[in-house]
């Protein structure tokens, strides 16, 4: 019940907003902020009530049949991996809310839209039926749609068609096989547990080898899968700052977790076929992402692109399927939640909303470091973690992936080591474009904002401190997050993943 | 044949099992008669009011009357599943002639709501019938009061343009069914439906029974709007005004479908054929299949480019069609059930979407995309209705829209041969392909309604039908969380209505 | 199976008997009486006279609701023949069946009439 409540009081939070009057539509920041604590609460009671020394591997379970037409069931129950992500969409939802205290425009639609995203993705992390999974999965499209398309900036009303037409497409996929897989397995169930279990239920080859790659890439095209990636940047830009912050937080990791929790578990011998091609398009992703936005001008872009190339990881860590390499994706996830939050966190409110520019040469001559000390410091430490410094999340994450590909593609630890390479410089490159630029007396900026910014405001503050502790604890003390993880793998759902495919 | 004769108390049993009927056309008498008075302008809300107790003396009736009927073999069954339609198609008409009673209709507004009430009898009855003759005549009863209802705008030539062409090409239709129903009754030597079930299948590949088949799906197909009979569809919902547009897509499409399922299921049910790729049989099947495929298809594109909300509506219509007739080639008892839940599903979001059409189509003078500009600010309750409505057409989780639809799918592909054999894959891909391109044309609608600025503040006046489209907007919403609170009725008396036949279809 | 040959000849001497005095009649216009119009020969004939006024008139819709009105008692008619032709036959409930059955249409008769649709305009 307490997994439930996660998802249930961000829905109390919608309601609870639209029913506002007008006269007090600015209390429904608060009741966010409200709903996403609680959220967030729920979620680390439960993380922190998780018995890792118990034989069953998940708990929390709530199982109730609901549509006994198709045998479709209301399951949830957790274990590490979605409890680690449950804590991560809490505490990105708090972060969301505080980076969004300045939306004066209609902000009851706004905080009603980003609660119901915050409820379909809690949703998704606890979800072992598929119908019930797919549903949560959907909730959350169309709102996005409308938060980007709405309060959005660049090139807002393309940028959220783009986006979301290509998850609907994603969705189509995941849908198809959905709806596959319930008639060939024949069992009237959508029960993951159920369906997973090869030893009774089989589903033949010439089944596998389409269903496997549909499914995979239903669910990675939302995961920003290359090269069905370019809804990425011209989405995140497009977005408002804490539909930003969802989407590279959480959104993105919906697609490589369901890919990891139904598509791998379902269809072994599909993945064992497909596994190579799913590799190669990460590392081209970690590659491409990563030269890419070492050319961008739009420092938005840049961070955008920087998401690409993050999630290539978690895409190759996941088909190297090992235990190493897949907790190391798990932990990515994570890392690249809370560090995508903070690059656009800073780039969105704490620059753009000041100084209505993102071009980095504008920016550079805007001399940010003394003029906004605090989003320099921060954008600093984030701009660190995403390069994968230790002492950062992101460096344990990177290099437990990179342990994992080494059994089963040294060959593609070359261009991915570049692409490591590559986003050092391209992070550098942005960071000091934009806030530290030489020339202390250059040109004056076209903007013409020479007048002191607002200072950076309280909510900013707590938002980014909570996300750099969040990423620096986990850095330097990984076990916390690792063993969950790493135990989940042993569960029997998992588990079959590493055994039956590595010996071949 | 048996014998029809009946004596007195037969035909009050007749009475007593068609009383819903009898009472609409009673209401709709008394309408008449008080339209006749010279003070019909003041007389509207009287009128309406009337009427809408009419319909709840009727839907009472039908909840009240315990006993199933089987009569004049066939010509007039009462069960529980027609229990069920019924109520759906009482249910429809009555939230039509609230939006009629906002509706800009001046003149002969008392034979406006008559007409309304003669084309729910004509539905009721076709809801309650397992006899050809039956099925053709309350299908005529129905579309001639909704080709009258089409033209009534009298200052409008597009209301003129389309009662025509629904008349011309409803007309056309009619003949081919009749002539297919023609051709069955000639091959089988009987109208009723069950007696058709138990001959049908030494007749199963008779030449003159598949012509009959044919001829017969063509006249459906034109009822229901499905590729390529549906050249009425767009033109009509534009034209017509908004409240009989609504009852076109709600009311006469339940009817249409729940008729159409009963007769494959019951009367055709030998000929099926099949429809998988590559495997190929005659039979009503592959029919059937080709038509939801082209109506998928032309339905989706076609909304894409409109302008008009109302057409949008009719294209997406369309869609719909082809994919209850998707729904339908499952040919198996959880199948049909699908598509009987998605139709009752499909009906309620319509009617809700052309209640918001209607109403700013009153407020703003027509109903462009650009008449929706700034909803959002003039009428929220409105918009986030809209919402509901659209996304629930779209198939978005969490309405009761995309449950409907994944139900039809699912059933479909369990139905053909699964692993394997690809079976209706193609057809599914197909739909849930288009399924996903539709989204497009709902979120421009959307679009328009919450992110486009105003182009003039106009504060829409509260109207008395809102409460009952936010009413709908809800019931979408719980019907797509709960979906037993309606599939478990439907299933039941589907259940209960199999045992009581000889021979329904045959499963693959 | 060994008519349709047959079949087939007959179809096509159908089609083409008729047909062949067209295309005479045609080759003979076209060869032997070409087309020349003249305002006196295109002229409408009406016994000799000089036609005056327009030939268009406004033809009076109200003639389509009389006979309109005269189709539905027309076919009430057609049912009622059979029913009496059965009178003695059928038991009494019959009888109130139909009665029901006229009532609604002479319902409909006192609607037509009431609405003034029986008056000439």
């Amino acid at each position: 019940m307490i997994l439930n409540a996660t998802f249930l009081s961000a829905f109390l939070g919608v309601l609870l907003v639209l029913l506002l009057p007008r006269r007090f539509e600015m209390l429904s920041r608060w009741l966010a902020l409200l709903a996403s604590i609680a959220g967030f609460v729920f979620a680390c009671k439960a993380f922190a009530g998780y018995d890792q020394k118990s034989a069953q591997h998940f708990q929390y379970v709530t199982q109730i049949p609901w549509i006994k037409a198709l045998g479709i069931q209301f399951f949830t129950q957790a274990d590490g991996i979605s409890l680690v992500l449950l804590v991560l969409t809490g505490i990105i939802a708090i972060a969301g809310v505080l980076f969004s205290w300045n939306v004066t425009q209609r902000p009851r639609a706004f905080f009603a839209f980003f609660l119901t995203i915050i409820a379909g993705v809690y949703g998704v992390f606890q979800s072992f039926d598929l119908f019930l999974l797919f549903v949560f999965y959907e909730i959350v499209i169309v709102p996005k749609y409308f938060l980007i398309a709405a309060w959005g900036s660049t090139n807002r009303e393309y940028g959220a068609m783009k986006l979301t037409i290509y998850s609907v497409a994603g969705s189509a996929l995941v849908l198809l096989v959905t709806a596959a897989t319930y008639a060939v397995s024949g069992a009237h169930s959508f029960d993951l547990m159920v369906l997973a279990d090869h030893a009774h239920i089989v589903f033949p080859a010439s089944f596998q080898v389409w269903a496997f790659p549909a499914m995979f890439l239903g669910f990675a095209v939302l995961a920003g899968i290359w090269p069905f990636h370019t809804w990425a940047p011209t989405g995140h830009v497009a977005a408002p700052t804490a539909v930003s912050m969802l989407l590279a937080g959480v959104v993105m990791k919906l697609g490589s977790y369901s890919a990891l929790r139904v598509a791998m578990t379902l269809f072994p011998q599909g993945l064992e076929q497909w596994r190579n091609v799913i590799a190669v398009l990460a590392t081209i992703g970690i590659l491409y992402g990563a030269l890419v936005a070492l050319a961008q001008r739009d420092l938005k872009f840049v961070v955008g692109y920087s998401s690409v190339n993050h999630m290539g990881f978690v895409l190759l860590g996941l088909v190297t399927l090992n235990t190493i390499g897949l907790s190391g994706a798990v932990l990515q996830m994570f890392s690249h939640g809370i560090i995508g939050g903070l690059l656009f966190a800073v780039v969105g409110r704490m620059i753009y909303d000041r100084t209505h520019t993102r071009d980095i040469a504008t920016l550079g001559s805007m001399h940010l470091s003394k003029a906004l000390p605090f989003a320099a410091f921060t954008f600093t430490v984030a701009s660190v973690a995403s390069m994968g410094l230790p002492g950062f999340s992101g460096f344990i994450a990177e290099l437990t992936i990179l342990s994992g590909s080494w059994k089963p593609f040294p060959l593609l630890l070359i261009p991915t080591g570049l692409g490591v390479v590559v986003t050092v410089a391209f992070t550098l490159r942005a960071l000091q474009g934009s806030f530290f630029a030489a020339k202390a007396d250059g040109p004056p900026d076209p903007a013409g904002h020479h007048e002191p910014f607002d200072p950076i405001t309280l909510p900013e503050k707590l938002g980014a401190c909570l996300l750099m502790a969040t990423t620096l604890g986990v850095g330097l003390y990984p076990k916390i997050l690792l063993d969950p993880i790493m135990r989940s793998f042993d569960s029997p759902l998992m588990h079959q993943l590493i055994r039956e495919v590595a010996s071949k | 044949m048996k014998s029809l004769d009946l004596d007195l108390l037969g035909y009050l049993h007749l009475l007593k099992v068609l009383a819903p009927e009898a009472i609409l056309v009673v209401t709709a008498l008394v309408v008449l008669g008080f339209g006749l008075s010279s003070s019909a302008e003041r007389m509207r809300p009287l009128l309406t009011r009337l009427t809408l107790l009419g319909c709840l003396a009727a839907g009472a009736f039908l909840l009240i009357y315990p006993e199933n009927a089987f009569l004049q073999n066939g010509m007039v069954v009462l069960d529980p599943i027609g229990r069920i339609f019924k109520l759906a198609i009482l249910g429809l008409s009555f939230i039509t002639v609230i939006l009629s009673a906002a509706s800009p209709v001046r003149r002969h507004f008392a034979e406006y709501l008559a007409l309304i009430l003669f084309s729910t009898v004509g539905m009721m009855l076709l809801a309650g019938t397992e006899d050809l003759l039956m099925i053709f005549i309350a299908l005529e009863l129905t579309s001639i009061s909704l080709y009258v209802l089409t033209a009534y705008h009298k200052r409008s030539a597009a209301s003129a343009e389309a009662g025509l062409k629904y008349f011309l090409i409803g007309g056309v239709s009619a003949a081919f069914l009749l002539f297919g129903l023609s051709f069955v009754y000639g091959v089988a030597g009987t109208m009723s439906l069950r007696e058709l079930a138990v001959i049908a299948p030494h007749l199963a590949n008779d030449p003159l029974m598949l012509a009959g088949i044919v001829l017969t799906l063509v006249g459906f197909g034109f009822k229901v709007a499905a590729v390529p009979f549906h050249l009425w569809a767009p033109d009509v919902y534009e034209g017509a005004p908004t409240p009989t547009a609504a009852l076109v897509a709600s009311g006469s499409k339940v009817a249409g479908f729940f008729i159409l399922a009963k007769l494959l299921a019951i009367g055709f049910g030998s000929s099926v054929g099949m429809a998988d790729w590559s495997q190929f049989r005659p039979g009503w099947l592959p029919i059937l299949a080709i038509m939801a495929a082209l109506s998928i298809v032309l339905g989706n594109l076609a909304a894409l480019v409109q302008s008009n909300v109302k057409r949008l509506l009719a294209y997406s219509a369309i869609a719909h069609s082809g994919y209850m007739l998707l729904g339908l080639t499952s040919a198996n008892v959880p199948g049909f059930t699908a598509v009987l839940f998605y139709v009752l599903v499909y009906a309620v979001t319509t009617v809700g979407a052309f209640g918001v059409v209607s109403i700013v189509e009153r407020r703003r003078g027509g109903s462009q995309l650009q008449d929706f500009d700034g909803l959002y600010k003039t009428s929220p309750g409105l918009s986030l209705s809209l919402l509901v409505f659209l996304t629930s057409l779209a198939g978005i989780p969490p309405f009761a829209g995309f449950f409907g639809k994944f139900y039809m799918f699912s059933e479909t592909l369990a139905a053909s041969a699964p692993g394997t054999n690809p079976g209706m894959l193609w057809l599914v891909i197909l739909a849930i392909a288009l399924n996903a391109v539709s989204l497009y044309y709902y979120l421009v609608v959307l679009k328009h309604v919450f992110v486009a600025k105003p182009a003039h503040e106009i504060r829409l006046k509260a109207v008395a039908c809102a409460p009952v489209i936010g009413a709908l907007a809800l019931a979408v919403l719980l019907l797509g969380i709960f979906p037993n609170v309606l599939l478990e009725p439907i299933s039941n008396a589907v259940t209960a209505y199999t045992k009581e036949i000889a021979k329904p279809m045959q499963a693959r | 199976m060994t008519d349709y040959p047959l079949l087939v000849i007959f179809l096509a001497i159908a089609i083409v008997f008729p047909l062949i005095p067209l295309a005479l009649a045609w080759a003979w216009a076209f060869f032997f009486s070409p087309a020349k119009p003249g305002k006196d020969k295109g002229a409408i004939y009406e016994c000799g006279i000089e036609s005056t006024g327009a030939a268009h008139i406004q033809f009076q819709s109200h003639y389509y609701l009389y006979a309109l009105v005269f189709l539905i008692f027309d076919v009430e008619t057609v049912f009622l023949l059979p029913f009496a032709a059965a009178f003695l036959k059928l038991p009494l409930a019959a009888f109130f069946a139909l009665m029901i059955f006229l009532l609604l249409l002479v319902e409909g008769l006192v609607w037509a009439w009431a609405k003034g649709i029986l008056q000439w305009k």
